[in-house]
Order: C-alpha cells, then structure tokens, then sequence
C-alpha cells in the first residue's frame, strides 16, 4: 500500500490503513501521552481519543505534510486536555493521591522535549535486542555494569562491550559522534 | 573515529571520562536524562491497537456519509500484485524540527521490496481461506444518564469457543459488596443474552455464545446478588456493534 494509498484509506476508517497508521505511529503516539500524563491508562486513553481525532481531521491533512509531527501535536493537545480534567477532578486528600498521579505533576512536558522522547525512541528501537537490554537495565534501572552481568549471567567485560556498542550507535545517529 | 568521540561513548557508557568540556558534558547529559525518562521506555497495551480500530470504525458507523472500505490486507495485496507494485507500510517520519541531528538509513527498497511483496503476495495467494482474520465487530460505548461520564469501546471477535469481547471503560465506578456490573446482548426481537459479570470495566473480557452478527445491542447493568438474575434494567452503559472484519 502506498502513502498516498494508504492516506485515503485511513481517511475513510478502512480498518486495516487505521491498523497501519497505529503500527507505524502507534508508539510515538503513546509516548508522547506517557510524557505529559506520566500514568498507562491515562496515555492509552489519550493514544485512542488522538487516533479518533486524526481521523476526524484527516479530510484536511495536506498530502505533503509529514504524519509523525502531526499526530504528535494532536497528541500533546489531548494529553493536556487530559491532565487538566485529572487536575481538576483531584478533589481527594493529597496524602491519598499516588505520586505519579497527573495532579502532581508541576506541569505538562514542552513541545521540544516531547520530540526529544520520540528521536532517542527511535534510535533505541534500531538496536539489536541484547544492546537494548543493556541500556535499559543501565539507565531505566540504574544497575552497574557489574549488577547487569550477574543479572544477565554474562561477564562483566560482554556488558561493557556491549554498553559500548549501544551507545556508539545512539550517540551516532542522534548526532552526538563528530566524526 | 576521533579519541574525543571514545570518550564521548565512554561517558555515555558510564566510564569516568576527564577529558570531556562542560559543554560537551552538558550534551551528552541532555541524552543521558532523556534514556533515564521511564517514558522512553513504556510500550502500550498490545489490546490498544484493537481499540484504536475500533473506536475509529465506531466513528465511521455514526459519520453520514462515511463507509470504512473494510478491503481485507489479502485484496490489497492482490489489488497491488495485479497492479506490479509492492506493498510497503506507511514509513514512520521523523518531526521535521529535530534539535538532535539524527541520521536517517537510506534503505534500498526497489528491489529488496519488490522481492518482499512478491513473497508476501504469494504466501496468501497459497494459503487462501486458512489466513483469512476472524469476523470481527467494534463499537463505541457511552453511559447513560445514570453514569453520563461513563465512556469506552470494544472489540467483539469470532472465536472456536463463542465471541470474545474485549471491553474497555472509564468513568465506572468499582463496584463490590454485592453490587456487580452485568453484560448482555440483545437482537432486533428484544431478546437478552447474558455475556459476563464484572466489578470494573477498565479491561475486561467476556463471553457470549449468542452470534453477535444478530445479538448487536450492548448494554451493561447494575445488578445485586439477591437471588435475582434477570435485569435490573439499571443500565449505565450502551452500545450497538458494526463489523470491522
């Protein structure tokens, strides 16, 4: 299926383009809600409400316009919209309200921060498995190289390898290699 | 590679690096905080996909003048076979303002694509009817005025065992102590089926044996466990299914 193909089909709700659009930006979509809402159900909820959007305002979206920058304008405007009602409706005693609910959040992420997420995401979704895990294990979960060895059983000099190769490659296609 | 760009890796790997400026720290700590955000790093609901295509054809189905084509991916790839062009998927675009300068792999798709789809088109080609998606139907769900902030959808899918349906509701609250929420379906006649009990419907499963392409009325209800397993007639959720697949 072509773009373009694929663009009117998605403008007419054919379920397998909408399959497509979600496979393909389905992601990004859900990320940049987890960046503003900091909590899962809250980001699907606004992933779904900004698929429905966009297909409501498919009609006038220009053939020559890129699909990722708009979904993801439309997503941060729905997860603002979101955080606002969650904000208002946070009528409980704050020492009920669970720390990462939205109401606590100072403020919704920017628009520049939001694309950061979506350029790193997508730089980490190009490495292979076993540099990815390691990545993840050293930031997300902040372990040590030695802690990742003796939790992958490999030896520590694989995981600095390893390490060494992931970020080779994210620090080289976010930029970050002079070269 | 420079030495400057080993310690720039080296740093991003965790290694004590001296020899980086503040400025160039600075950069790489910018990444470092962003593969540190837990939101790099959640993936949705695998079920989201399902709600997001049904939520859109429950648009569709309200929409005048609307009609979702509803092409199964075999015609397309057919229609496409015939018409000597590959099937490829929307590629993913970068947003055009991009702070970090990423670098996008240029991919051969002429050929290697081309192959790809000749393949593709031939495995359904020679699998036929045994590929086919089940028989799928979708719809929004709303409250009523007993629960008007009451909102969701879902996804009724043709199985060997019955039609599963995977609905999924906000604005319901937790119910227990005897209260419980019940599923049914109904036909054009007026007759309920009773499709499965529940206490919350953030993500629930339920079951009917009653075939959906004719039992299209949803409603959910508030029900007491007093014996009693008719209707209370207390709905507070509805909806009407519409095929997708």
């Amino acid at each position: 299926m072509q773009e373009g193909d694929l663009r009117a089909r998605f403008r007419r709700g054919d379920p397998d383009a909408v399959r497509s659009v979600y496979r393909s930006h389905g992601r990004l979509v859900y990320a940049v809600a987890y960046r503003v809402l900091g909590n899962r159900d809250l980001a699907e909820e606004a992933t779904q409400q900004t698929f429905v959007k966009a297909w409501r305002a498919a009609q006038s979206f220009a053939e020559d316009r890129e699909l990722a920058p708009w979904l993801a304008a439309i997503a941060r405007r729905v997860a603002i919209d979101i955080y606002r009602r969650e904000a208002l409706r946070a009528a409980d005693p704050l020492e009920s309200v669970a720390p990462g609910d939205p109401a606590l959040v100072a403020s919704p992420q920017s628009a520049e921060a939001i694309y950061d997420v979506w350029e790193v995401r997508q730089a980490v979704a190009q490495l292979p498995p076993d540099e990815q895990e390691v990545v993840r294990l050293q930031h997300l979960d902040g372990f040590t190289h030695t802690q990742i060895a003796e939790k992958l059983g490999v030896a520590v000099g694989t995981v600095k390898s390893r390490s060494f190769r992931a970020h080779k490659r994210l620090a080289s296609l976010l930029g970050h290699l002079r070269e | 590679m420079s030495a400057s760009d080993n310690d720039r890796i080296s740093y991003l790997s965790g290694e004590t690096v001296e020899s980086l400026t503040p400025q160039e720290r600075a950069e790489l700590d910018e990444l470092l905080r962003a593969l540190e955000a837990p939101g790099m790093w959640v993936e949705p609901d695998p079920g989201l996909e399902d709600r997001v295509v049904a939520a859109i054809a429950a648009e569709v189905a309200r929409a005048p003048g609307e009609e979702a084509t509803g092409a199964p991916a075999e015609d397309a790839a057919r229609a496409a076979a015939a018409q000597g062009r590959p099937v490829v998927p929307l590629a993913p675009v970068r947003p055009a303002r991009a702070r970090w300068r990423l670098r996008r792999p240029v991919f051969a798709l002429g050929g290697l694509a081309t192959a790809a789809a000749a393949i593709a088109v031939a495995l359904v080609l020679a699998l036929g009817g045994s590929s086919r998606a089940p028989l799928q139907f979708a719809m929004a769900v709303t409250g009523t005025p007993l629960a008007p902030g009451a909102h969701g959808s879902a996804t009724l899918t043709k199985t060997e065992s019955g039609w599963r349906i995977d609905l999924s509701a906000r604005g319901l609250p937790h119910l227990q102590n005897g209260r419980y929420y019940q599923a049914w379906l109904k036909n054009p006649a007026g007759i309920l089926v009773p499709v499965g009990t529940f206490n919350d419907a953030l993500h629930v499963t339920l079951w009917s044996g009653a075939p959906v392409t004719q039992f299209r009325a949803f409603s959910v209800t508030v029900q007491q466990a007093n014996g009693n397993p008719v209707s209370s007639g207390r709905r507070v959720l509805v909806g009407i299914a519409h095929q997708i697949r």
